[in-house]
């Protein structure tokens, strides 16, 4: 385990080296990145002058389930974010080799490569949003309440490095899957806003299928309304941990898929 | 130590259309087209040995290669090396063995070659004193020092196949694969990877499979050589052996004045020869005759060509690893049809 720890450090140290080194890749993603939110934002606002509440929820109620499912989300992309490139071009191009031939785990040896520094944005408008909202969302604040929550963020995290996982792999069999990683991913959006506000086909969708209603909407919800704890909190560890299982089967099973490229 | 028994290696080829729908197309419902990379490939390797795995491009040589590395997993047959297989038992395998891809870099793209080796020092688990003299050792054969610095990206081809060698031997491996270790280098870095290689494989014992296109690499390096074509073995067996066997092509090199003419017609019908067992080239003043010394000994040759002109110099020159691999082929092509 120290090894691990220390293999990460060195990996990661080198990927902040490497930002200060392309200073202006990095300042045009965070441009984009806050681009993104601040729409994601503005549109809550302008619903909210049209409307005093959102399927029973308040303004601040809203933005702090928008600002609770970023959290999770910066989190994964902080620090599985090169999974993205397995399915584009690492499995294609054959350059997944090198992660074969060492003697440390490949999934983790990817992860650990990329330290996803533009994923700040997300967790500091995430944290931002629940400070800002907090006050007024009428939150059921208890030890209980928020210790079960934070608990649930890394499992919130994994619901979306599973299903990167799962896509990304798919690229040891059709060599190219960054389209679909993509596809799913976006369904993350889903997950910004109270589900309930979703026809029924889409509620089904992102609580069953691809669960990202579960890395947002319902992992607020207990805070919100201190009740249910076994299905928004417990659902987000079980839905986080069958989907990681499942996760680890695709992959090891796409390895020994995997084909190369020529030399 | 290594032991390849019927190493058989197919590839689905998906025939897919373009775009999003193209790739769902075929997630779902794949066409597929089944290419055989290795047919049937078996040998084996003593431990200590070097080995020259030769073979034309495409013969299946990279994709053997990544089978016995644990990168790809055979279709059929298997490969044993230490006594372990290497796609059951990965990570303690590849402990073991250290790999260069003379194509394809395995080092950090961004990081600086010095923090790339302390990395794969903890991937290694290789202890601070070893490292050092490690470290040392390879700075010596393989003159890292003046580029130790410089992030990989910034290497030239020479620099990063040394620096790419020096870290597949970082952690002293029992088994080194090396696939076209020397592709695109000049004779000095050549030069400074063969020492290299020989170093390593006389003081540790460190059992050696090289592919390579560079005669020179084999006939310095190579105890043995496996060839194969197409997927099969054609040869096993060290390289006197296949000269003998097939290296009956030889060459005389004639200097004669400038108004002598010699003709490969002339001679073929002179000496009833036909074809590949006798062509002449001209060069200014020196005629080049090279023939199957098999169909005609030298001596005759010699006497023939100065009974029809007069010669100022004359050279024997012995048969080329690439002339004895080209007579190989051209017979195996012979024994297919």
């Amino acid at each position: 385990m120290r090894r691990i720890w220390k293999i990460y450090r060195l990996l990661a140290a080198q990927n902040l080296k490497r930002l200060m080194e392309y200073r202006a890749d990095f300042l045009t993603g965070a441009v984009s990145f806050l681009i993104d939110q601040a729409v994601g934002i503005a549109f809550i606002f302008i619903i909210f002058t049209q409307i005093p509440q959102l399927a029973g929820f308040t303004f601040e109620q809203v933005l702090f389930i928008y600002g609770f499912s970023q959290i999770p989300k910066g989190l994964d992309h902080l620090l599985s974010d090169n999974l993205w490139c397995v399915g584009y071009f690492i499995v294609r191009k054959g350059d997944f080799d090198k992660y074969l031939i060492r003697p440390i785990n490949p999934l983790f040896h990817v992860i650990a490569e990329t330290f996803q520094i533009d994923a700040m944005g997300e967790l500091i408008v995430g944290i931002g949003l629940l400070i800002y909202a907090s006050p007024n969302a009428g939150l059921h604040i208890s030890v209980w309440t928020v210790l079960l929550s934070i608990i649930a963020v890394p499992f919130a995290a994994l619901i979306y490095t599973s299903l990167k996982i799962m896509t990304a792999a798919l690229a040891f069999w059709i060599k190219s899957s960054g389209f679909i990683i993509q596809m799913v991913y976006g369904m993350n959006e889903f997950a910004k806003y109270p589900t309930t506000i979703y026809s029924l086909p889409v509620r089904i969708l992102v609580t069953y299928i691809i669960p990202f209603a579960f890395t947002g909407y319902y992992l607020s919800l207990y805070l919100l309304t201190g009740s249910d704890p076994w299905f928004s909190i417990g659902g987000v560890i079980l839905v986080s941990c069958v989907l990681f299982a499942i996760s680890l089967f695709v992959w090891k099973k796409g390895i020994s898929a995997y084909e190369s490229a020529g030399a | 130590m290594i032991y390849a028994e019927h190493l058989r290696k197919e590839f689905k080829k998906t025939v897919k259309s373009p775009g999003l729908k193209g790739s769902f197309k075929a997630l779902f419902r794949p066409k597929k087209e089944i290419v055989v990379a290795a047919e049937d490939i078996s040998f084996h390797v003593p431990e200590g040995e070097i080995l020259g795995f030769i073979g034309p491009n495409g013969a299946g040589k990279s994709t053997v290669i990544k089978m016995l590395t644990g990168i790809l997993t055979p279709t059929s047959g298997f490969c044993r090396i230490n006594g372990k297989i290497p796609q059951n038992d990965r990570k303690k395998y590849v402990r073991e063995i250290g790999a260069v891809f003379g194509q394809r870099t395995q080092l950090w793209w961004d990081l600086p070659l010095q923090e790339t080796y302390l990395v794969l020092k903890e991937i290694y688990e290789v202890d601070d004193d070893r490292f050092q003299k490690r470290m040392a050792f390879l700075n010596e054969v393989l003159e890292l020092e003046s580029f130790i610095k410089s992030p990989v990206r910034t290497l030239s081809l020479g620099q990063r196949m040394r620096a790419d060698i020096a870290a597949s031997m970082l952690h002293s491996p029992k088994v080194l694969f090396l696939d076209e270790p020397t592709i695109g280098l000049d004779v000095v870095v050549k030069d400074n990877i063969r020492q290299a290689i020989m170093k390593i494989n006389k003081e540790e014992k460190t059992t050696v499979i090289l592919t390579t296109h560079d005669i020179s690499d084999i006939e310095l390096l190579c105890d043995r050589i496996v060839m194969i074509d197409k997927g099969k073995n054609v040869y096993d067996g060290s390289l006197r052996e296949l000269r003998e066997n097939f290296g009956q092509s030889r060459e005389l090199i004639f200097e004669t004045d400038p108004s002598a003419t010699l003709t490969t017609d002339q001679f073929r019908n002179g000496l009833n020869l036909k074809g590949n067992d006798l062509v002449i080239e001209r060069e200014k003043n020196t005629f080049k005759v090279r023939f199957n010394s098999a169909k005609i000994p030298v001596g005759k040759m010699l006497s023939y060509t100065l009974s029809l002109t007069k010669v100022k110099d004359i050279s024997v020159k012995d048969a080329d690893i690439e002339e004895i691999i080209r007579n190989l082929y051209r017979q195996g092509e012979f024994m297919d049809e």
